[in-house]
């Protein structure tokens, strides 16, 4: 069953250009030129329950407004959205109460109080149970180790211990959708890999829905399971990482050191990429396959003495991914 | 809204406990601005009777009580980065939005809160002040009774305007000069300066139709007695017409800001 639907949304901000100079302040003041930027156009998508989709794309393209669509904190300028049936824009109560969020940036905890208290008030925002906040909350110290600083004021807090705090403000009413933009940006890399593996539980063990925005590929490889990638505003890939690979990022390497150095180095179904002596690189040519196929066809030929076999990483793929759309747009 | 809900109140008290120097600081320069606020009317006594229609105790009183409640107009929230413009401007606000709580009543909670630790300010200082003989009691029972209602409708005049200027931001992004505007406007027709009697008749006309005045000079001329008690219907009808004008107001205002509602900054 679908968790969320999201059909031809679209988000169009309006602003006021400010022409430059003097006189242009004065004429913008008078005659304000309104400016119409399509933020999102006709995005379509739905999330499993359950599933954790990676909604990703490079800077400005849109995620972070889809995500504030599909919260109810913005109001789509046309087409529809539905997260656990409801709409949220127009039904934000009812939910808020089915939704978790962590803006990685911004923190919803006050400032000035210590992580503990600032948690106890959401759990009274939310009417969370005396017992159950307390389960919940002993759960969380154990995937996140919240109690080495949740006495710390917010203000005192490194960002990883922050996130962390916000994490488990999120999904402290037990929410069954959760959205998470960009919840790792700027951490290092061993409480990245805590805030993965309490990720992982959450979407395994409690089931939880999840939807994931972020720049951090190891992250994409380590959790998606299906990946929707956007750029100015539109949806141009929806599958699993497999499929984008294959799509946009089919490219390998197979070197390797021939025993004996022929003259002539060929494979059919395979390029020669580059040639230095005994050492041949091998690239997919007409028809080529995986690099398993291509291993079994080099060996088939020659005797070789080394091997390695170079994958394009999902860094590579994405940039590719990302260029093919800008050349797709102009 | 459930009861739960309502505790979260307690986010500016518990803050401020949670930094002994910031309560320090507050005694400190409550009690220096009561101190010199006595001194300057006692003096400006000193060669009359009655000036304005008030006698010494009175304008004295009046003063006191004018510095006492600014405790409760609103704290600045901007150290703990707790205003609506820093949430506005950093983006925070969009958890307004992702709670069970609307926005507009979390706003309110909050408010009510602040105003009920400035309001235990106000009552220790006034219980400090009244003992010391620094201010006199109400004028009268009925007085005391006219000041009271007076007061909590002028608070809730108050939190209107400050509302309305926070939710500017909105669609501002900014508030800054409106709200200095509003507190230089604040002080000065609504006696935090001076009692509005001293001040031209013009003047009065003035401030008589805005609704700054309400917010301070008429509960505290009640308290002193400067306002005959007959007048009291008629000054509690003007402010309860405010409290519904702003009240439909920012109403109105907090209904387009959920519609209008943007995030800096992706």
């Amino acid at each position: 069953m679908d968790a969320i639907i999201a059909r031809d949304l679209t988000k169009t901000f309006h602003t006021i250009a400010r022409r430059p100079g003097f006189v242009g302040g004065l004429k913008s003041l008078v005659a304000p030129a309104r400016i119409a930027k399509t933020a999102v156009d006709g995005v379509s998508f739905s999330v499993r329950e359950g599933e954790l989709l990676a909604l990703l794309g490079p800077n400005g393209a849109g995620k972070s407004t889809t995500i504030k669509m599909l919260t109810g904190i913005l109001v789509p300028t046309s087409g529809e959205v539905r997260v656990a049936g409801l709409e949220p824009h127009r039904d934000r109560e009812r939910n808020a109460r089915t939704i978790g969020a962590v803006f990685g940036q911004r923190t919803q905890l006050w400032w000035d109080l210590p992580a503990r208290d600032s948690l106890a008030i959401l759990r009274d925002i939310f009417d969370v149970e005396a017992e159950e906040y307390r389960r919940r909350l002993a759960e969380f110290d154990d995937l996140l180790g919240l109690s080495e600083f949740w006495d710390s004021r917010i203000r005192h807090l490194s960002l990883g211990q922050r996130v962390r705090c916000d994490l488990a403000a999120a999904l402290i009413h037990d929410p069954k959708i959760v959205f998470l933009d960009e919840p790792t940006i700027g951490m290092d890399v061993v409480v990245k890999e805590q805030v993965r593996e309490f990720l992982r539980h959450q979407v395994e063990q409690r089931g939880r829905t999840v939807v994931l925005t972020t720049h951090d590929m190891t992250e994409v490889n380590r959790l998606a399971e299906r990946i929707v990638l956007i750029n100015h505003g539109r949806l141009f890939f929806d599958g699993s990482l497999t499929e984008l690979r294959r799509q946009f990022g089919a490219t390998w390497q197979v070197h390797v050191t021939l025993a004996d150095a022929p003259a002539d180095v060929a494979v059919p179904g395979l390029r020669v990429l580059r040639r230095d002596g005994p050492r041949v690189a091998f690239g997919p040519g007409d028809g080529a396959t995986s690099t398993h196929e291509a291993l079994r066809l080099i060996i088939e030929r020659y005797a070789i003495t080394d091997l390695a076999i170079e994958e394009n990483d999902l860094e590579d793929v994405m940039r590719e991914a990302y260029l093919h759309r800008e050349q797709m747009t102009a | 809204m459930s009861v739960a809900q309502w505790r979260v109140a307690r986010v500016t008290p518990l803050g401020e406990f949670a930094q002994p120097a910031r309560i320090t600081g507050t005694a400190v320069r409550l009690a220096a601005q009561v101190f010199l606020v006595v001194c300057l009317w006692r003096s400006l006594y000193s060669q009359v009777e009655t000036s304005a229609g008030l006698v010494r105790d009175q304008a004295v009183t009046y003063a006191v009580l004018a510095v006492l409640a600014l405790q409760i107009r609103g704290l600045d929230r901007s150290a703990s980065r707790d205003t609506m413009l820093q949430h506005i401007q950093e983006g925070t606000v969009l958890y307004w939005f992702v709670r069970p709580i609307p926005p507009r009543r979390y706003y309110l909670v909050r408010a009510v809160g602040d105003q009920l630790y400035g309001f235990a300010w106000v009552l220790v200082g006034y219980t400090i002040c009244l003992t010391a003989g620094a201010v006199e009691p109400p004028a009268s029972g009925s007085a005391a009774a006219a000041f009271a209602v007076s007061a909590l409708l002028a608070q809730v005049i108050m939190y209107q305007l400050l509302l309305a200027v926070d939710l500017l931001c909105f669609w501002t992004l900014q508030n800054n000069a409106a709200l200095t505007i509003l507190r230089f406007l604040q002080n000065l027709l609504s006696g935090v300066i001076a009692p509005l009697w001293f001040f031209p008749d013009w003047f009065l006309t003035i401030s008589s139709v805005l609704p700054f005045r309400y917010t301070l000079d008429v509960p505290l001329s009640l308290y002193i007695g400067r306002s005959p008690l007959s007048d009291t219907p008629r000054l509690l009808a003007i402010q309860l017409l405010w409290c519904v004008l702003l009240a439909g107001l920012t109403r109105l205002m907090w209904r387009k800001a959920a519609g209008v509602v943007t995030v800096q900054g992706g």
